[in-house]
């Protein structure tokens, strides 16, 4: 058991029963983590995924090239912890999840969860995928039953299970509606609850709250965060947005435009996450530095799909 | 319904049944009411939310309307004598005739005849161009195999082929209905191949991440996906599967509703082909009620 996650254990139980957000949230790294910024890479113990010089390659129709969305990335992501993951559009930020979850092998490279080499999907991993991906002839329930149907849960189970992911993500009441029913922040709510309700060790999101308004945005994330320390799982959560990636990962890792290698991890930790954690300096401070980082690589990427058109 | 009679009528029988792209395939997953939605909220009159008394009537009213006047210039065209009443008798005239033929049974026995052979017809292309349907749009091999032979026949007209049927399985029933079989089984085969092809790719990446294996994918999501776009091709066949059969009842048969109209003209009973054109319209408008409340108990995820 590693250091971080015991501490991240330890604070997690200690404010049992404690549901407000302000309360709950402040259980989280509030002691830095002891390692350099930017290693990515952990003296003790496995970590939960372990990517190591990944490239994956595009045969494009038409190209005579091929085309390299990724390449040589190595990172870490350390059991129970929340990593954000930035870059600019197109760097191959979805590529790599897809990796991650085993939709896609890698062309170059291994990734390991828990110390094996990853061979396909599983149920070991969550994914929330970018757009919405309900199953739009499902109510909202049977889709959050629906990874539970694959595990071969029995149906009385299924139902309880689902119930509950329901309620978990506010959705109590809204069980039977459908998909076309449900706002969009309903049906991110129940990709996540679909995603939580299996059970996975992992939880791969992408960019799942890019299309909500702001409002809902932040509620999504504070009750994320809740989810998270709640159930103690690991997240790779991808964002665009500079704000969401510090105010939501214990670490943030940035990415070059492509071919995407990972420029910089940068460990985030704040005194305190009570009140109005983006008006902290730090918050600030954090922002900044990766809007800098950020800054060359958008200027690339942009100048690169102009030239490939 | 709005569309199905537009797609039917446009169609020449058995011709080439329109791409499912055309009605209703796209809405795979509408979440926004399409054309097809509409058309068959037309015929929700006994919706789940309950309106109050007199604007339903009202609404009754305004939809029956139409009807009204049609009958009622049927009726008094003729009677006028703006409109020869030997070549068109006035509605009452028809009405009588369907109801002498009614109560003579020679009704019954051609209705029975008719219905007997668009079903087997119709049930037949049913139970054999889904499974092949299913099967050309899930296996690539499959689908490279047949589509030249497909692509062929697609574009033989039913009709074309009907001297060959009675050439083959004779003047009897087998040879009709093998014609409606084979004027049925296009629509249906080709949009349940697009039903399958046209599967969100979204939803079959976020089944297989959750540990679907092949079958079970198909199954729970490719399946349930096409259903709609299926019944498109099965509420399409079920029009055609009368319109066809009319016309090889017209060729040689020696009962069906084909044959009433054309013996009543052929002996000019004008009155009474009148009666077999109305009982074959209401057929037809029953049955593609019949399909319709199906379909909507398969798909209420895609209306509201
Ligand atoms: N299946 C594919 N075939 C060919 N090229 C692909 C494929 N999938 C992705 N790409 C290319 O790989 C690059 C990375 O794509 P990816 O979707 O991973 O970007 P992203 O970082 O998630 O972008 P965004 O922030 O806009 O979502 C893009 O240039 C894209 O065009
Ligand atoms: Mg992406």
């Amino acid at each position: 058991m590693s250091l971080h996650t015991a501490e991240q254990s330890v604070a997690g139980r200690a404010v049992p029963g404690q549901e407000d957000l302000a309360g709950s949230t402040a259980g989280r790294s509030a002691v830095p983590v002891p390692e350099a910024a930017g290693s990515g890479r952990r003296a003790a113990g496995p970590p939960k995924i372990a990517i190591r010089d990944v490239g994956k390659v595009f045969r494009v129709r038409g190209a005579d090239r091929p085309f390299t969305a990724v390449e040589g990335i190595d990172l870490d992501v350390r059991e129970g912890e929340f990593l954000t993951l930035v870059g600019p559009s197109g760097c191959g930020k979805s590529t790599l999840l897809d990796l991650v979850a085993g939709l896609t092998a890698p062309t170059t490279g291994r990734i390991l969860i828990d110390g094996r080499e990853i061979t396909g999907p599983g149920l070991d991993r969550g994914i929330v995928f970018q757009q919405y991906a309900l199953f739009p002839w499902r109510t909202a329930l049977d889709n959050i039953a629906f990874g539970l149907e694959a595990k071969a849960v029995p149906k009385k189970e299924r139902q309880d299970r689902a119930r509950h992911y329901l309620d978990l993500v506010g959705l109590d009441g809204f069980g039977q509606r459908y998909p076309h029913e449900l706002s969009g922040g309903m049906r991110q709510r129940v990709a996540i609850a679909r995603s939580l309700a299996f059970d996975p060790d992992v939880l791969l999101m992408d960019e799942p709250f890019a299309a909500l308004d702001a409002q809902t945005r932040e509620s999504l994330q504070e009750e994320l965060l809740r989810i998270w320390e709640k159930t103690n799982k690991t997240v790779v959560f991808i964002t665009h947005g500079i704000d969401e990636a510090v105010y939501l990962g214990q670490r943030v890792a940035v990415m070059t435009s492509r071919p995407g290698r990972i420029k910089q991890v940068l460990d985030v930790a704040f005194d305190s996450r009570e009140g109005d954690l983006r008006a902290d300096p730090r918050f600030g401070e954090y922002r900044h530095h990766i809007w800098t980082l950020l800054r060359d690589e958008v200027a690339v990427a942009q100048e690169q799909e102009r030239t490939i058109g | 319904m709005a569309d199905t009679l537009t797609a039917s009528g446009a169609q020449a029988p058995g011709g080439e049944p329109p791409r499912a792209t055309a009605p209703g395939a796209g809405a795979a997953r509408g979440d926004a009411p399409t054309a097809d939605d509409r058309a068959t909220n037309f015929f929700k009159v006994t919706g789940r939310t309950r309106t109050p008394a007199v604007p339903r009537l009202a609404a009754a009213a305004n939809r029956s309307l139409a009807i009204v006047l049609l009958a009622g210039a049927w009726e008094a065209l003729p009677r006028t004598g703006a409109v020869d009443p030997v070549f068109v008798p006035p509605l009452s005239e028809v009405l009588l005739a369907w109801y002498d033929l009614l109560l003579g049974g020679q009704l019954p026995e051609h209705f029975q005849a008719s219905l007997l052979r668009s079903l087997s017809g119709f049930g037949l292309a049913i139970a054999l161009a889904i499974p092949l349907g299913l099967a050309i749009g899930w296996y690539r091999p499959l689908a490279d195999f047949l589509s030249p032979v497909l692509e062929l026949f697609r574009n033989t007209s039913a009709v074309a082929l009907l001297p060959v049927f009675i050439l083959i399985f004779g003047l009897g029933e087998t040879s009709k209905i093998v014609f409606v079989f084979y004027a049925c089984a296009w629509p249906i085969l080709l949009n349940t191949v697009s039903g399958v092809k046209t599967v969100e790719p979204l939803l079959i990446k976020s089944a297989r991440s959750m540990g679907l294996g092949p079958f079970r994918l198909f199954q729970k999501v490719i399946l349930p996906a096409a259903v709609p776009t299926i019944f498109t091709g099965i509420r399409l066949a079920g029009a055609y599967s009368i319109l066809v059969l009319i016309f090889a009842e017209m060729v040689g048969a020696k009962a069906g509703l084909g044959y009433l109209i054309q013996d009543a003209q052929f002996s000019f009973r004008i009155p009474d082909m009148y009666a077999g054109i109305i009982t074959i319209s209401a057929l037809g408008l029953l049955f593609n009620l019949l399909l319709l409340s199906v379909e909507r108990r398969f798909s209420t995820w895609r209306t509201t």
